[in-house]
Formats: structure tokens, sequence, C-alpha cells
């Protein structure tokens, strides 16, 4: 599902990926950690071409990223949900608009859109807030929000960079859950995150970078 | 086509306040280049106007016979220039004379002759009548036979002319100016109004819009606030027309040659439009992946 042959990446001249051959089979759920500055969110953002690498060949499903046109990222980016580590959600718009927006930028019918929002939101237990806007919102639920919109297309892959940063204990168990509600229906999920918490005796595969380098793998 | 429009709706009575400012601002800039094209239009309608109170008198000489004077008057009306001719005999300038003298006529008893001399009146066509154009028939006429002395009034004429070419100069000038100076303000009231949505248009990016569907909300809001912008100043200005101007005309009835032209109120809304568009593509720039 997602193959990185040889990939590195530069920013300036600090190096932030090396030689990175690493590959993800559709449906797995896929650890990456590391400390701060390993590279795990440079990683994250080749896979859905907001980088391209400066050497080697990254192939996520059908897409060779680094050869897309400006028109064709677009079209591999819907088949990716982003829960995105500074969540980015539109401050303008409501709990449902935020979600609806990864079914609108698809161009799926209106008369869908309500249906398949208030399906994801009541994933994440979020359905009582869909006129809610973010500044009323608290960090677990807004995270929740995130999945929501990243869930709600279906699609192929998930991406999720330390999608429990801030949160408490108990919230990201919560959220630990639903990615592996979403998993079990056959969503390839790759979350990066530093919290060993999150993929300790979950069985799961478990890639460790460092300084840009991919140092090991363990099960979980 | 309507999720677009409801987005750029919602967009703008969100962000009621700048979107305002944004109307007044294009509203502002349109009145501004208004004045400025009403004030040369008007210069325009007044100076073409004057050229038909312009004419040039070519007097005869005594004793021109009636053939000679046909030939004369055939040979005037050859040129393509002239628009109209009169002639006018030794007794009808005689007549005339009297007329304008009314009570001191007794003056002209004096003479035993008729002194007067029989001449032609020759109107030009309006835009024809330039200094350079009645000079090159004043010199052809002078080469014909029975013609004593071509008069006009070349300083009324070369001042209507300057006139005309100075205020063209000016106003083109100063509606560049104007123009750049109110395209400038208007694009920078709407790419502040753009500018803080950068992050969102990012977002979108990011899961998946295209170009198309990120630009689109924005350039119709672009449009709704240009052509608001547009409309606000009609208003305005017909506000300003029927009650301070029609109030000075009546004041001043020396102002009553002022004409406005009613084109400008139908440009007014597409001026508008077409701004708010530009100023949200330009604001928008580039989208890359």
């Amino acid at each position: 599902m997602i193959q990185f042959l040889n990939v590195s990446k530069t920013y300036d001249t600090n190096l932030a990926l090396r030689d990175i051959n690493l590959s993800i089979e559709k449906g797995d759920m896929v650890f990456l950690t590391g400390p701060s500055g390993a590279g795990k969110t440079t990683l994250l953002k080749l896979i859905y071409a907001a980088e391209l690498p400066d050497s080697g060949k990254i192939y996520v499903g059908e897409w060779n990223t680094g050869g897309l046109d400006s028109d064709s990222i677009p079209l591999l980016r819907r088949n990716i949900g982003i829960v995105f580590q500074d969540f980015r959600l539109l401050l303008n718009r409501n709990v449902f608009d935020n979600v609806a927006l990864a079914l609108r930028v698809r161009k799926v019918p209106e008369n869908e859109v309500k249906a398949r929002v208030m399906d994801s939101l009541k994933i994440v237990n979020l359905r009582h807030k869909t006129d809610s806007f973010q500044g009323t919102l608290s960090g677990g639920e807004q995270q929740r929000v995130v999945i929501s919109r990243a869930i709600v297309a279906e699609p192929a892959i998930l991406l999720a960079d330390e999608p429990t940063g801030n949160l408490d204990r108990d919230t990201a168990a919560g959220i630990m859950k639903i990615f592996r509600y979403i998993n079990a229906k056959g969503t390839t999920i790759l979350i990066a995150t530093h919290n060993r918490e999150l993929f300790s005796n979950t069985g799961k595969r478990v890639i460790r970078l460092m300084a840009g380098s991919i140092t090991g793998e363990a099960k979980g | 086509m309507q999720y677009p429009l409801k987005l750029a709706l919602q967009s703008i009575w969100n962000e009621k306040w700048i979107n305002l400012l944004s109307i007044l601002t294009i509203a502002s800039g349109l009145a501004v280049v208004s004045l400025v094209i009403f004030v040369m239009y008007n210069i325009d309608y007044f100076t073409k106007r004057l050229p038909e109170r312009f004419s040039v008198m070519i007097y005869l000489k005594d004793g021109t016979s009636e053939s000679e004077t046909g030939t004369i008057i055939s040979e005037i009306r050859k040129n393509r220039n002239v628009e109209k001719l009169k002639y006018i005999s030794k007794a009808e300038a005689l007549n005339e004379l009297r007329s304008t003298m009314k009570n001191s006529d007794y003056i002209l008893e004096g003479f035993g002759e008729n002194p007067l001399p029989a001449s032609i009146e020759v109107k030009f066509h309006k835009e024809k009548a330039k200094p350079e154009t009645v000079k090159l028939f004043v010199e052809e006429m002078n080469k014909i036979k029975g013609i004593d002395e071509i008069h006009f009034a070349d300083k009324f004429l070369r001042s209507i002319h300057s006139v005309k070419t100075g205020s063209q100069t000016i106003g083109f000038m100063l509606s560049a100016i104007m123009t750049t100076g109110m395209i400038f303000l208007c694009y920078s009231t709407v790419k502040m109004l753009f500018y803080h949505r950068r992050e969102e248009m990012e977002t979108l990016k990011l899961l998946g819009a295209t170009r198309g569907f990120i630009r689109l909300p924005f350039l119709l809001e672009g449009a709704i606030v240009g052509l608001a912008g547009g409309v606000t100043c009609i208003i305005a200005l017909a506000t300003f027309y029927y009650t301070v101007f029609s109030k000075l005309v009546s004041a001043m009835p020396a102002l009553s040659f002022v004409v406005f032209p009613p084109i400008m109120l139908y440009m007014l809304p597409p001026a508008g439009l077409l701004l708010g568009i530009t100023g949200a593509l330009i604001a928008i720039g580039r989208i890359r992946f």
C-alpha cells in the first residue's frame, strides 16, 4: 500500500530523512516512533505529497508521489485521511461543516453528505456537537472532530501525526479505540507518535526513527 | 455552484465589517473615477459644440460676375471638410448691417453706393474645424480668382483646439493615475480580506481540494463584494446628482449645460464586478500543491 525506496529528504542543509526503505501492507496499522525531530512528520508529509523527496521513490497505492503533476495531487490526497498534529480545523465553520469538507472536496452529492457526516461523528461520539465551533470544544473533542473528518470519506489510508499529543490518558485511550475500529474495517493506518503507551501491547508493527534514519522495528 | 455560493455568502456574513470596508473602498474608488470621467465628458461635450459657431468669411471682389461667384461656390463645395455655406449678396449684407445698427443707420446714408462686399459664409463639419484644416482651405481659396479677402477667427479656433487637446491629455493622465490608485486601493483591501484565509486554503489543499474548488468561493465573494461596490456607487452618485447637483444647477444656470452620461451608470456594476474578481484572483495568487 505504501512503499519507500531509498528515500532521502533535506531541508536546506538539515537532513530530515536518510535512505528510508519502508513497506506498509494494505490493512496494516503501523506506529512510527522516535524523538522530536526524528523525521516522523516529514515521512508522513512525503506520503501525502506535501513534500517531495530529494531522492528515492515513494509509492502510495497506484501513485508514485515523486512523479505526480499538480493536477493529480488532489486525487492522491482524496485516498488519504489525515489527522494533523495542529488539527487544521476551520475556525469559521462548525463541526458539521468541518467534517463535511472532506466529502465536499470529493464532490460527494449534498444529499449524501449529511448522513455520512452524522455516521462519522457517531464513531467519534460527537453527534451532539454538530453546531459547535472549534473555540467551544475541548482538546480531545477537537481531536475527535479531526479524526471524524479524516475518516468520513472512507479513505484507503489514514495518517495520524501525534494524534494524542496533548490529551490525557483516558482521552488518548478512547482515540486509540477509534483507530482500532477503523483499522478493523480495512483502513491502512500509520500513526506517528512518541507516546509509547499508544503502541505497547498492541501487537502492531512499530518502526523507530532516529535523526532521519530507521533504526529499528519491533512489535508493540 | 450552490455550495460555493453558500460558502461565499456565509463568509461575507461572518466577516461583514471587512467586507463592508471593501464594498465602500470599491464604491469610493469607482466614484472618484466616475467624477473624472464626468468632468472629462462634459469638457469634451462643451468643446465639441464650440466649432458650431466657427465660420470662415470669404469676401468677394466688387464686380465679380454671377458665373464667377458660381465657380467659387462650387469650388468651396468640393472641399469635403465644408458642411454648409451661405452666399450673402451686397444688398443682404447692407440690410443685415442696417438691422444691426438699428437707430444709428443714418450713418449709412452718407455712403452713396453700397460699400459692403458680397461674401460667402462657410461652416465646417464639427470634427473638421481644426486650425490646420482651415489653414489649408484658406490657402486653396486664395488661389481662386474673384476672392478679395478671407477672414476667420484663427485665435478662437486655436484656443478651442488647445482646450480640447489639453483637456484630453490632462483627462487621460488624471484618469490613468486615479484608476491605477483606485485599483491598487481596492486590491489592497481585497487582499487584506483574503490574506488571513490563506490557512483555510492550505487546509483545503491538504484535504484534496482542486484549484477550482478552492478558488470558486473566493471569486464569488470577490464578485459579490465588487458588484455591491458598483451598486453602492450608483446609489451615492444618483443621490448626489438628484439632491446636491440639481440644487446647484437651479442656483447657477451656467451649469445647466452639464450632462450626466447615463452609460456611466450602466458601467459601474460591471466595473465593480471586474474589480472584485480581479482583486480576489490576485489576492489568492497561484495555488501550488
